[in-house]
């Protein structure tokens, strides 16, 4: 075991904390306050998806994001996916990939050509895995394309790969895991609709929405299927899609996909969400081979037995009981639905009991996560928001939405989300059309920051500067599929998620906020052979590194 | 099948096109009433070929409750509540997307999911809460209630009523 200390604030963040603190924290019961250092940090450069007017529901999607450390310098690098800019019926614009390494001082280099990822096909998502077992992080890039699968060569550099396996399409969300527990990497691709460039250059709203002529779709578009690669553990892949049982059956239209464990058989399932139909949840046996449970177990419906238009997705043990709950955002006068996990395959819809039904009606979200963001030991909300017509600016105010939306912060108090998106700062106050998220430690301060991407404009780097209520620990341990610490009499527990958000990758490190302590009485890790490794009597506010 | 059924359509016309004058030649308007019956027949036999599945999954989830599997039993009762697994669900979006509503009407007054024939909202909801029951349940007297709470909804909808 490495142990590498960070303690407490940067100067930097605490003068941050105190400036922002006087303006948007005094006389506020929001402990959270974040502010969006984007463009002092150097990311500047807009993330394109077609035209203004979003003849197409391509143009309605946005991107992906991707943070990890790719040069294991121990800091979070970030992958921006980037679309195209349409003029009319032509190409204006193809947007080139954006990679950025982190340089560790608040400011982020883009290092795109000479890593070599700068793609200018039109980007949609992002996944990152180890496809050759070498411990270094590859990079797969979804497309309205071919995707495209990128080696971590070690020196700052990837290679493009010859032969990728890809969805020739509109393809989306994306996940590496292990399915077969061959110690291989497979990969697990969403796509949603059929569709060919021409289409999309020569789309028209022709669709009546609230008065105002918008885009067409999803439903009037044909679906395209989802596929899944087994690694054949030579650096090739092969589909396996039928044999796996992870057939799209329905050819639904499918977004975030996320690998974890659900019933804590130590093998990693997998759940999808689908616009404007059920989310599919396919419980793996521990081969490989997985059965689509999702009509039955609960997870696929809301409690009125409704499809949703199922957008991004966030999951994480809310209650502490071993199982990971799940949290899915939808459309716009639509709530997004909080699915507790009971076990064995039981879930139920506590959106209402939890408080989330007012705050979530109204915005169209995407991209969220289940993170500790103030450090008191339980998990808070945040969604990335905005509407996929720009129309919505034009639509009669009784529609109470616009294509720009703020996005959402909803703090865990005991056990029910609060909404404090006003009074959680600056960064929470900008308005963009957003989608993607990922969270981790950007400034290595122990908080959880937030990057997201947004339509047609630079990503919203998102700060954490708030008051913290706790201690932390950040845990590296490659493979593992749950951190549990124990303080004093209480136990908090984090699970391995992969994937998740929307089309988007978060740090794969395990992090808690502890509450106030200044000591950890028990970690436990567990792996999917079984094995565990039990470590007493830790300090706080400090990363640990565990190979197995 | 529906380049078929134009090819026969523009047969007639053409056969009947030298005798058209002041009115509808005979042969067209018997071809329409033929396709008139396969058109009503056809809404007819997708109503019951819904119905048959439906019946299939209700069998299956009793003889599987029955064998005590209720795991399986509560898969079938979702999978009627649903009105089939997914494969069936891309097929009635493919419907959907081709401009067949069964319940166009049911649809817009919120009696019926989008596509679907047989099984109502309220219906589906209770189907649901049914087979969440019987996953749930710790003992026989809470399994026999769920299995009532399914057999009681769907009786009516397999009579027709």
């Amino acid at each position: 075991m490495i142990t590498r200390i960070r303690s407490g604030f940067s100067l930097l963040s605490v003068i941050c904390w105190a400036a922002g603190g006087a303006v948007y924290a005094a006389g506020s019961d929001s402990p959270l306050l974040f502010v969006d250092i984007a463009a002092e940090a150097g990311l500047g450069a807009p993330t394109w998806c077609g035209r203004e007017e979003k003849p197409h529901l391509l143009e309605s999607g946005g991107t992906g994001l991707a943070l990890f450390d790719y040069d294991m310098d121990g800091d979070l690098d970030l992958f921006l996916v980037n679309g195209w800019r349409l003029d009319g019926t032509e190409i204006a614009e193809r947007g080139r990939n954006l990679f950025y390494r982190n340089e560790g001082n608040g400011v982020f280099l883009d290092v795109t050509e000479r890593a070599g990822v700068g793609d200018d096909q039109w980007g949609t998502g992002v996944a990152i895995g180890d496809v050759d077992g070498d411990r270094l992080p590859d990079l797969y890039v979804t497309n309205f394309g071919t995707d495209i699968l990128y080696r971590n060569q070690g020196d700052g550099t990837y290679l493009a790969m010859a032969a990728n396996p890809s969805v020739e399409g509109w393809s989306t969300g994306a996940v590496f895991f292990d399915t077969d527990a061959d110690g291989d990497q497979d990969l697990f691709l969403a796509a949603y609709v059929d569709a060919t460039l021409e289409e999309v250059l020569f789309a028209e709203p022709t669709l009546l929405w609230e008065g105002l002529r918008v885009m067409v779709g999803p439903f009037g578009l044909d679906g395209l299927g989802n596929r899944y690669f087994r690694n054949l553990g030579d650096g090739r892949f092969e589909d396996a899609t039928e044999e796996s049982g992870l057939e799209d059956a329905g050819l639904f239209y499918s977004f975030a996909v996320s690998a974890l464990d659900l019933d804590g058989d130590r093998d990693l399932d997998l759940y999808v969400t689908n616009d404007s139909n059920p989310n599919y949840l396919y419980r793996n046996d521990g081969t490989g081979v997985f059965e689509e449970v999702g009509l039955w177990s609960g997870a696929a419906l809301d409690e009125m037995g409704n499809a949703q238009a199922g957008m991004g997705m966030a999951a994480g043990d809310l209650d502490n009981d071993g199982l990971l709950d799940l949290f899915v955002s939808n459309f716009w006068k639509d709530v997004s639905t909080f699915y507790r996990n009971l076990g064995d395959f039981i879930f139920e819809d506590v959106t209402q009991e939890l408080g989330l039904q007012q705050s979530t009606y109204l915005p169209l979200s995407w991209g969220t996560t289940l993170s500790d963001l103030d450090l008191d030991g339980d998990l808070d909300i945040l969604v990335a928001n905005g509407h996929i017509f720009p129309q919505a600016d034009q639509a009669p105010t009784s529609s109470q939405t616009s294509f720009k939306q703020a996005n959402l912060l909803l703090l865990n108090e005991g056990g029910r989300f609060v909404d404090v998106s006003a009074r959680s700062g600056p960064g929470l106050a900008v308005v963009e059309s957003s989608r993607g998220l990922a969270v981790g430690d950007i400034d290595g301060d122990g908080d959880l920051d937030l990057v997201v991407s947004n339509v047609d404009a630079p990503p919203t780097l998102l700060r954490n500067d708030s008051q913290r209520r706790g201690s932390w620990l950040m845990i590296e341990a490659p493979e593992a599929l749950r951190a549990t610490v124990e303080i004093g009499g209480n136990r908090l527990i984090r699970h391995r998620v992969i994937g998740a958000s929307y089309v988007s990758v978060s740090d794969q490190r395990f992090h808690l906020g502890l509450g106030r302590t200044d000591q950890v009485s028990k970690l436990t890790l567990l792996w999917p052979d079984g094995s565990q490794k039990v470590l007493t009597d830790i300090e706080v506010d400090r990363v640990l590194v565990f190979s197995r | 099948m529906k380049t078929k059924i134009s090819l026969t359509v523009l047969a007639v016309v053409l056969v009947a096109l030298p005798t058209m004058a002041q009115k509808t030649p005979e042969k067209v308007v018997a071809a329409y009433d033929a396709l008139a019956n396969i058109i009503l027949d056809m809404r007819e036999a997708e109503y019951d070929f819904v119905v048959a599945v439906l019946d299939g999954h209700a069998h299956g989830a009793k003889i599987l409750f029955e064998r005590g599997n209720y795991e399986g039993a509560a898969a079938e009762m979702a999978l009627f509540a649903n009105e089939g697994d997914n494969a069936m669900g891309g097929v009635r979006k493919r419907l959907l997307e081709g401009g067949h509503h069964f319940n166009a009407e049911g649809e817009e007054q919120g009696v019926f999911e989008p596509g679907f024939v047989v099984v109502t909202r309220e219906a589906k909801q209770k189907l649901l809460a049914a087979s969440s029951a019987l996953r749930q349940a710790k003992d026989d007297v809470a399994r026999q209630a769920a299995w009532n709470d399914f057999a009681q909804v769907v009786k009516p909808l397999l009579a027709g009523e």
